[in-house]
């Protein structure tokens, strides 16, 4: 019963298009304007170069996105009915959330592998091999903490609109989660308290991990993204199990 | 020694719903008590928020009652539902506006583990013709339809409707209960919520009456009608002053409505009247009724508030 409602939802997904150019194309598109800025972007970074770092920024960027856009739905189709249509099969209600979450988790690493793809053929370039598949690997299962945030968010407002504006809200996160454009000072600061600051963070650490402490770029001790990545983990799920909890009784 | 256990397809005992917000509480149902044998045709009659569709979403499970129990089929609505024995039609959303129709219809079909049914039942209900086409293209009527269809899929041994032909015209209502009809057979129990008393009156076996979460009155559809004796008469007159005349003929008849020199009588012995007026008193376009579920309605709600 899975197969076939995730073979559906990806026909849903790819004939309405609106929702997955924001999610693919994007930020494929930030990456070709950004990453191939001549002046610096072919520079030397960690044991890659600048294109590698922005190539991990922007499909983190877009992983996020994405996951959040999919996974919001289950909030806004359950409130619109269709989860009492559910209710009425054998399929238990966690079968519908994990078939959104193998959508979700698709979608996002198929955004995520057109980035890489990207990278690759415009240079993007790292010493040791293993650095493409973990930072790779870190983009997507980060991504999948924001599903958390999504299903929140649809809860509580309910509608298509409400999942727009926390796309949008992701791009505000990714200004101050130091992902676009690095960030500096007080601001810095405040962005490591920020909910995508640890997530891109570690999806950097492989290629920045063995520069010196202290050296622009440096990456910041390892449990410091960790402790941000899980604590926003556990903020998310909180957030989507309440407002699921408020969305039923008002039902 | 043989015991023959009659399962009901629906028993409802001391059932009770009450919503609480912060500010108040809302009786939805307060106290029901039902037995539905299976096969029986039964419509639930009642005007908006007389707690039928609280009461049909805690017969599926869809809602857990503040106090007593519902069984269907001697199950858990849970569990009724899950073996696909029990299915309804649902009154408010239930379907994704940017899915076809055949998709729908697929995607629950693969949730019930019954996609080899699926081509039947969207020829059954008329769906085939507009498989391709968007749910959110489809017409009031046509959406009722393809829900139709969805709780068909499971083949279920009880169907319950709640107000499915809601926002139908009366072609599209017409054509639907004709499906119905042809559903309704091999000892299937029909269960369904209307405020139309026609569909209770031309449907249903037996119609339960709700108001204000209580059930006012339950009985065969027929004799709900009989609850309020006579008959009504309507006739013309050559004069005004003979329909005032004919009003005399015994103690029971009474002039309900005068329209110039058409009257409306009720009487208890309608025939002898009839025969009266006819004779005795030239009335002609004579008209004989007996009276709509909605008159009873009235009666009862009026009796019970």
């Amino acid at each position: 019963m899975m197969t076939t409602y995730i073979r559906i939802e990806f026909t849903r997904h790819f004939r309405d298009g609106y929702n997955l150019i924001f999610a693919l194309l994007l930020p494929a598109a930030m990456y070709i304007l950004f990453g191939n800025i001549p002046s610096y972007t072919a520079l030397d970074l960690g044991a890659g170069n600048v294109k590698f770092y922005l190539m991990i920024s922007m499909a983190a960027y877009g992983a996020a996105v994405s996951t959040v856009a999919i996974a919001g739905t289950v909030a806004t189709e359950t409130m619109q009915g269709w989860g009492r249509q559910i209710a009425l099969t054998k399929m238990p209600p966690a079968v519908f959330v994990g078939s959104k979450m193998i959508v979700a988790a698709t979608v996002a690493g198929i955004s995520a592998a057109i980035v890489f793809a990207l990278g690759a053929a415009t240079g993007a370039q790292v010493n040791e091999p293993w650095i493409w598949g973990a930072s790779y690997l870190i983009v997507l299962l980060g991504a999948m903490i924001f599903a958390c945030y999504g299903i929140g968010v649809g809860m509580v407002f309910k509608s298509e609109s409400a999942l727009g504006l926390a796309s949008g809200l992701m791009v505000f996160f990714a200004f101050f989660g130091n992902v676009f454009m690095p960030l500096e000072g007080g601001m810095l600061d405040a962005a490591r308290f920020t909910p995508m600051f640890g997530y891109v963070a570690l999806a950097r650490y492989p290629l920045l991990k063995d520069m010196p402490a202290g050296a622009e770029m440096a990456p910041d001790p390892l449990w410091m993204p960790t402790a941000n990545l899980v604590a926003w983990a556990i903020i998310f799920a909180l957030f989507a199990v309440v407002a699921t909890r408020k969305a039923k009784a008002r039902q | 020694m043989q015991t023959l256990i009659k399962t009901e397809a629906v028993s409802l005992t001391g059932l009770t719903k009450t919503f609480s917000t912060p500010r108040s509480k809302v009786e939805a149902v307060k106290g029901i008590d039902l037995q539905i044998p299976t096969g029986q045709i039964v419509a639930f009659l009642g005007p908006n928020g007389a707690g039928k569709t609280t009461t049909i979403d805690m017969i599926l499970g869809l809602t857990q009652p503040t106090s007593g129990s519902a069984k269907i089929l001697g199950l858990d609505p849970q569990q009724a539902v899950s073996s696909g024995r029990v299915s309804a039609v649902l009154q408010t959303g239930g379907l994704l506006r940017d899915m076809t129709v055949k998709e729908t219809v697929t995607v629950i079909a693969s949730m019930h583990g019954k996609v080899d049914r699926i081509t039947e039942v969207m020829e059954r209900t008329g769906l085939t013709r507009i498989a391709k086409r968007r749910v959110g293209k489809c017409s009031g009527g046509e959406q009722q339809r393809i829900k139709f269809a969805l709780a068909l899929l499971p083949d279920p041994d009880v169907l319950i409707l709640d107000e499915p032909t809601a926002g139908m015209d009366v072609m599209a209502r017409r054509e639907f209960w004709s499906t119905m009809r042809s559903e309704a057979t091999h000892g299937r129990t029909v269960i369904f919520a209307t405020h139309y008393l026609e569909e209770a009156q031309n449907f249903a076996e037996r119609t339960i009456l709700m108001s204000q979460g209580k059930i006012v009155a339950d009985g065969a559809t027929a004799e709900l009608r009989q609850l309020i004796s006579g008959r009504t008469l309507t006739a013309s007159f050559p004069s005004e002053d003979q329909g005032e005349q004919a009003a005399a003929f015994d103690p029971s008849v009474q002039i309900t409505e005068r329209n110039g020199t058409r009257f409306a009588f009720q009487c208890q012995n309608s025939d002898r009247f009839a025969a009266a007026l006819l004779g005795e008193y030239q009335a002609y376009d004579l008209e004989i009724s007996s009276p709509s579920l909605e008159d009873a309605f009235i009666q009862l709600t009026k009796d019970a508030s």
